[in-house]
């Protein structure tokens, strides 16, 4: 068994249950950092920390949505810092894809804007719907709340991000 | 403006990224290393030293570094030896601490995983070490000390709920942990069997109150949690049940699972979170009350946060929830309402710390590498000086 012989301290099996989820936490991490290095440090760090902490991990439980938990406050933890503020525009390879046209580029860049400033629980809830595309109820797991906390959650972000757009387009 | 769900896609994308080969290697190669040991105590008394010798810029800027994991490896001292002399490199940080024991405001004891005792009368500004009891290997363990001097051992009997780590121990020293005595335990077998309730209980969690009065917290997959109790000092032993709390029912996977028992004069108080199927995070963490020295136990209230499982008892009304800053709270009516908190704890990576209060005013906490302290019951956390340097 790969989990029992993770908690046992064999660090193949672990890497191997890591695996699957190691994607969705670093993109997790990316969203919430916008910083390779600090996304990498962060899903490192967790990584360490879940495996320490994986005696408390239940037979049966999901892994994903615990381990992102742990990246998500480890992201939490990182932003802290003040170097996090330091924002990266004007990177068009960042925005990636096609810029379809010049008003949508546009409103991308607001909108880019828009996540900067977002508060961070905001941040969390729309990157996990909408980026990693988490069923809800898993999102809920992620977040410690009900399912129907986690929709009031995703909402609230979504309307915080309305004002903050309407601020950068009047601006 | 109001972006569509489309358009919120998209800039979250454009914020986003693939993992790297290389960092996956990296992370790969980090845990072949093996599980990262939570006793790194004594490295860093080891970085102190090193440092200090070599009064070297670079290594300096080396070891602020080793505070937080870097992609681009931080430097660890880990060695056995209080004098150590290897240096390694290590791609991790891993927290200091695991456990505390606070019997009063400048008293704290500091405990590291498989690792040494630590001794601060004075808030955590100066620590030495004291000796632990005398086994070949202290396993799970929790300790519980009355003061400078007096205090107890509970080795082994509880890991996950399959209890697998064997016969407990129970060690008691009164010479501030110079020597250690194994207590006779007699009317309660200690060691982890099958009992008559059905399913075994994991025990852990020892609090005593006074040189006589004393506490184990017990737990089992397929029963009501089990708060045994001492009136001699712990060689004898009896248990009393926690009851199911409204709403919650015990059954084969689904149980609650008790913390610590905190004393409050004749009030005793401890919370115990469910565990369910499948999940883990609790749907609940329940608290209950005991005033006749843990003879029967009544449930009191419900907690507010189950985003970690652990109620902080500062009195028998004042209790917090820290650690998870968008949710802290408080309650100062013995739960009957709780209300937001503002405390800078923030607990790393979600995983709850040890928080320990010697007093109203006076905590300290696990967190981060290091232990924090608090002087204003909760709301402010200072990183103190880290015990053996």
């Amino acid at each position: 068994m790969r989990l029992e012989r993770a908690k046992a301290g064999d660090g193949h099996a672990f890497d191997e249950l890591l695996a699957p989820v190691l994607d969705p936490a670093f993109r997790l991490a990316m969203t919430m950092l916008k910083d390779r290095g600090a996304a990498e440090d962060a899903v490192q760090e967790a990584a360490l920390k879940a495996w320490r902490a994986l005696g408390r991990f239940r037979t049966g439980a999901e892994l994903r949505p615990w381990f992102l938990a742990i990246v998500a406050n480890e992201c939490r933890s990182a932003r802290r810092g003040r170097w996090w503020r330091v924002l990266r525009f004007g990177d068009a390879g960042q925005l990636g894809g096609a810029v379809a046209s010049d008003r949508s580029w546009a409103e991308r860049i607001d909108l880019g804007a828009a996540l900067d400033r977002l508060p961070r629980h905001h941040l969390l809830a729309l990157t996990l719907y909408y980026h990693l595309d988490l069923p809800m109820d898993e999102v809920a797991r992620v977040l410690g709340c009900s399912s129907g906390g986690a929709r009031q959650r995703v909402h609230r972000a979504l309307a915080a991000l309305r004002p903050a757009m309407a601020v950068e387009v009047d601006a | 403006m109001t972006p569509d769900e489309r358009e919120v896609r998209r800039a979250l994308e454009a914020r986003s990224g693939e993992v790297s080969p290389e960092f996956r290697a990296r992370l790969s190669g980090a845990l072949q290393d093996g599980r990262p040991s939570t006793n790194a105590m004594p490295a860093a008394a080891a970085a102190m030293a090193i440092i200090l010798a070599l009064g070297s810029v670079g290594i300096l800027l080396m070891a602020r570094g080793a505070n937080r994991v870097s992609h681009q490896g931080p430097v660890i001292v880990t060695s056995p030896s209080p004098t150590p002399t290897i240096v390694q490199k290590v791609p991790i940080y891993v927290p200091l601490f695991n456990q505390l024991s606070a019997p009063s405001g400048n008293v704290v004891w500091a405990w590291v995983a498989d690792g040494r005792l630590y001794r601060s009368t004075d808030f955590g500004n100066t620590w030495e070490e004291r000796s632990q009891p005398p086994v070949p290997r202290v396993g799970n363990a929790d300790f519980s000390f009355l003061n400078a001097q007096e205090g107890w051992f509970l080795i082994g009997g509880a890991n996950q709920p399959q209890c697998f780590e064997g016969r407990a121990q129970i060690w008691h020293t009164t010479d501030g942990a110079a020597t250690w005595r194994k207590v006779p335990i007699d009317g309660w077998n200690l060691s982890y069997t099958s009992d008559s309730v059905g399913g075994e209980t994991c025990k852990q969690g020892i609090s005593f109150t006074d040189p006589l009065h004393g506490y184990i917290s017990a737990w089992g997959a397929n029963r009501h949690p089990i708060i045994y109790r001492t009136l001699d000092g712990g060689l004898n032993w009896a248990g009393a049940t926690l009851t199911d709390p409204p709403g919650f029912v015990t059954q084969t996977g689904t149980y609650l699972r008790p913390g610590p028992v905190s004393a409050f004069g004749s009030t005793l108080l401890v919370y115990a979170w469910s565990e369910q199927p499948g999940e883990w995070m609790p749907a609940s963490v329940y608290i209950f009350r005991a005033t006749d020295r843990g003879s029967t136990w009544s449930y009191l209230a419900k907690s507010f946060d189950i985003a970690f499982h652990t109620v902080t008892f500062l009195t028998t009304s004042r209790w917090l929830q820290i650690g998870n800053q968008a949710s802290d709270q408080e309650t100062t009516d013995a739960g009957k309402t709780w209300h937001p908190f503002t405390s800078d704890y923030v607990a790393a990576a979600g995983l709850p710390g040890v928080i320990a209060f010697g007093d109203e005013l006076v905590g300290y906490s696990t967190n981060r590498g290091g232990i924090y302290r608090t002087v204003d019951g909760g709301a402010h956390w200072v990183k103190v000086k880290t015990p053996g340097t």
